[in-house]
């Protein structure tokens, strides 16, 4: 880390590497398209890039990464809705696309809204906790907690309803 | 049951796709060339920074006292002359002007919003000016015409040439990656950014009216049309270097330049030196610069001569049904039923790079 704050190109090439995955599986965890997956990443590691200089190396990269990317994921996505409601649809497109075998449950994280998804997916598909969370949406910690026991509950009564079925 | 959803979503995330290798590999390219070394914090400057600042500031307070008294009259720092205020003026009937002066651009519309001095590489109004696309720095940026950003994105090289499509709904532009110029189109809410040409001429674009196609300078100078909807691409036969293109504001007709014709369909329409090319009362018409003012000449539809009158100065372009005229002291634009008005005034040696009206 430290290098590559000085400026030192392979060791900024190693720390891309070492989080380049994790930090496009959470764009398009939060996103569900590929292609803004792929370019709310690289834009997340440029802008963590150009801002290296100021970053506090005792913290840790990951989550610091993980704010940029969730937030771009985010601005992305409501300027989306913002600018284009009939031209493009609200939901995530990974539904059709996934293949995991979970399907009732993909397509349920698929009806939250953007506000729960986005704490679902950080919690559970990033593994940062509630306090990260909070610091990386700047909400509350409460907030964090009220969303993902709500989508919780949301996602228990849709499983539920499937069940029955 | 939630520790079991909990499980289940876990589980839903592990088997999450992966990245594709190519995107990875141009996210790492594009984030090393944003890399900045650290300025190294060392104690003893940081002292002798404090130590100097500590001395001005006295010294100010000092100075200030003796010239409070009129003891002393004080200045700091080379005099540098503020840098002039661009007043855009809003034509009649439009709704947006935005102007790149020494490479700063400048916006007002008609509902009195406007931006100055941004420092930008190219720059395009949408439709109405609700928006307006800039480059700046390596990136594809769309404003509000106050200077809010909507969304910016990487565009991995500086940005040379920006046409909004009529609906709104893409954005084609140039950028410069490597020795290449590459043409790219991305929806207006600046996601799927997708190459349509790995080497183009840095030329601007130009859309159809129905969206659905772009014309472009290909890397061989002939000027291409790209298909969307077909995902085709033709090359019209028009002898090369084009040096301007540009699609009528209805239909599907593609007027260009080479550098001493205007073509209109494979006919020829004028011959000479083309400063300028684009559409004006309907009619495909073209600039031809003189000793002190410009030509600007209009065509039929079967290309017959029409109309012709002079300017003052240089043809910018024809934007919003105007002709746009750079004199050494004002950016003028009209000729639509006679009239002319100022869009800005400049200071002299100003380099005008764009005027677009929307």
């Amino acid at each position: 880390m430290r290098n590559a704050r000085r400026g030192d190109r392979e060791a900024a090439a190693a720390l891309f590497r070492r989080y380049w995955r994790d930090a496009w599986r959470a764009a398009y965890a939060i996103t569900g398209r590929r292609s803004l997956a792929d370019d709310v990443a690289a834009d997340g590691f440029e802008r963590a890039f150009a801002a290296l200089g100021r970053f506090d190396d005792r913290r840790p990269f990951g989550p610091w990464l993980h704010r940029i990317v969730a937030n771009r994921a985010l601005d992305l996505l409501r300027a989306e809705r913002r600018l284009s409601d009939e031209e493009l649809p609200d939901t995530p497109d990974f539904a059709p696309a996934h293949t995991v075998g979970d399907r009732g449950l993909l397509a349920s994280v698929v009806e939250l809204s953007l506000e729960r998804r986005v704490v679902v997916v950080l919690r559970y598909g990033v593994g940062m906790t509630p306090k990260q969370i909070a610091d990386a949406l700047d909400l509350p910690v409460g907030t964090v907690n009220s969303r993902l026991a709500r989508a919780l509950e949301q996602l228990r009564e849709a499983l539920e309803v499937e069940h029955v079925e | 049951m939630s520790s079991e959803v909990e499980r289940r979503l876990e589980a839903l995330f592990a088997e999450a796709p992966e990245p594709d290798p190519g995107a990875g590999e141009e996210a790492l390219h594009r984030a090393l060339r944003t890399l900045h070394p650290a300025a190294p914090a060392r104690r003893g400057l940081r002292t002798a920074v404090l130590a100097f600042a500590a001395a001005v500031v006295l010294l100010v307070i000092a100075a200030g006292s003796l010239a409070a008294a009129g003891a002393l009259h004080v200045s700091f720092g080379v005099k540098t002359k503020p840098r002039a205020t661009i007043r855009l003026v809003l034509p009649k009937g439009a709704s947006g002007v935005a102007a790149i002066v020494d490479g700063r651009l400048s916006v007002v519309t008609n509902d009195g919003l406007g931006l100055q001095g941004r420092p930008v590489s190219a720059a395009a109004l949408s439709p109405r000016a609700l928006y307006v696309a800039a480059g700046i720095g390596d990136s594809l940026v769309a404003m509000a015409p106050d200077g809010r950003r909507a969304w910016s994105h990487p565009a991995g090289g500086k940005v040379v040439a920006i046409a909004w499509a009529p609906d709104g709904f893409r954005i084609a532009y140039v950028v410069h990656v490597g020795h290449r110029f590459v043409l790219r189109v991305i929806y207006g809410n600046g996601i799927h950014d997708t190459t349509i040409d790995r080497s183009v001429r840095p030329v601007r674009p130009s859309w159809r009216a129905d969206s659905l196609a772009v014309a472009y300078v290909g890397g061989g100078g002939r000027a291409v049309v790209y298909d969307l909807g077909h995902l085709s691409r033709d090359i019209v036969g028009t002898s090369a270097p084009v040096t301007h293109l540009a699609f009528a504001p209805v239909g599907r007709r593609l007027l260009v330049a080479t550098p001493d014709s205007a073509v209109l369909g494979g006919k020829t329409l004028a011959t000479g030196e083309v400063e300028a090319l684009g559409w004006f009362h309907g009619r495909p018409a073209a600039a031809f610069p003189g000793v002190t003012h410009a030509i600007v000449r209009s065509f039929g539809a079967g290309g017959q001569h029409v109309d012709a009158f002079a300017v003052p100065g240089t043809v910018v372009g024809f934007s919003g049904g105007l002709v746009v005229v750079h004199t050494p002291t004002r950016v003028l634009a009209g000729w639509r039923e006679k009239t002319v008005g100022t869009l800005l005034t400049l200071q002299r040696r100003s380099a005008v790079e764009d005027v677009a009206i929307g």
